[in-house]
């Protein structure tokens, strides 16, 4: 049975901020994390003389 | 036996890797368990509750609303908790999870007055008013700003937190101001319909998906505090080894 969800533009915005602002969340720091971590590789890597640069 | 026990898990909690594993192998857990409730809570908010006999169905604004608001203040205690822990015994993993309670914070005051702003709409007929709860809690807002931009103003993080830190524990008046806002003065916000010691207005119905949503939020808010705080040590801790001896492990 699907549910009859016909609520205002009010609610359904409500709830749309609050699941932006809750995917933000969650977004921002695995993203920062992935750039911290490839730096940190990158770093390595040009220590090591491992490194190729893409860009010559 | 025990007290020692907790001083000496409390002392290891100080250490960056034993911290960083702490963050890593919790947060998915707190995840989760956000998750399993803001299901349950969502379907009770929107499913099963009937609509209210005034407002209709725009009250359902509420089970987001009232959680954002309670999370955003009972972030700021925890933050300030951390703040006055991390001045007195300058431990540098409690600095950093005060700091980064700031942006969590501010995510949820800003969730609460754009829902309390759209719920306005309808039930007052205005989007804003300069009234004391609405405007003690966009001055909430401002202090997390305020707390993130002192932090990253500085290039030595640890000056920055430090800094910071007190203002946490300035803005700390805020706090009950915004509590006894509509007890204080003359309002357009209602004053407390819910009260965990005496007898709530709300009816009883609508009780559940409003426990549930306020437990989601704050599984939420440990869990993007814990992935804030492991990332923001990673960043730090780039040059030390702990870091260095874990690259082969990032996944």
């Amino acid at each position: 049975m699907i549910p009859e969800l016909d609520y205002a533009f009010y609610v359904w915005s409500s709830y749309g901020i609050f699941a932006i602002v809750i995917a933000w969340q969650v977004i921002q720091p695995i993203a920062r994390r992935r750039r911290i971590v490839a730096e940190l590789r990158e770093e390595m890597a040009l220590r090591e003389g491992e490194y190729n640069d893409p860009h010559p | 036996m025990i007290w020692k026990t907790i001083k000496v898990g409390f002392h290891r909690l100080g250490s960056p890797p034993t911290f960083y594993r702490l963050c890593r192998n919790l947060s998915p857990w707190l995840w989760a368990s956000f998750g399993l409730c803001a299901v349950i809570g969502l379907y009770y908010a929107l499913y099963v509750v009937p609509p209210d006999y005034q407002q209709g169905d725009s009250y359902r604004i509420l089970f987001i609303h009232v959680p954002a608001a309670w999370q955003a203040m009972a972030g700021y205690v925890v933050m300030a908790i951390l703040a006055f822990i991390a001045l007195v015994w300058r431990i540098r993993t409690t600095e950093i999870m005060a700091m980064m309670c700031a942006p969590v914070g501010a995510a949820f005051t800003l969730i609460c007055l754009a829902t309390g702003s759209l719920w306005g709409r309808p039930m007052w007929g205005t989007w804003w008013a300069w009234d004391a709860r609405l405007t003690s809690m966009l001055v909430l807002l401002f202090i997390y700003l305020g707390i993130m931009g002192l932090y990253a103003a500085f290039e030595d993080r640890r000056k920055g937190a430090r800094i910071a830190c007190i203002l946490v524990l300035v803005g700390l008046v805020n706090i009950p101001i915004i509590h006894f806002s509509v007890e204080w003065w003359t309002t357009l916000h209602q004053g407390a319909t819910i009260r965990f010691f005496g007898e709530s207005s709300m009816h009883p119905s609508m009780l559940p998906p409003l426990v549930w949503m306020t437990i989601a939020v704050k599984f939420m808010f440990a869990a993007v505090l814990l992935d804030r705080s492991g990332n923001e040590l990673l960043e730090q801790d780039r040059r030390k080894g702990w870091v260095r001896g874990q690259v082969g492990d990032f996944t």
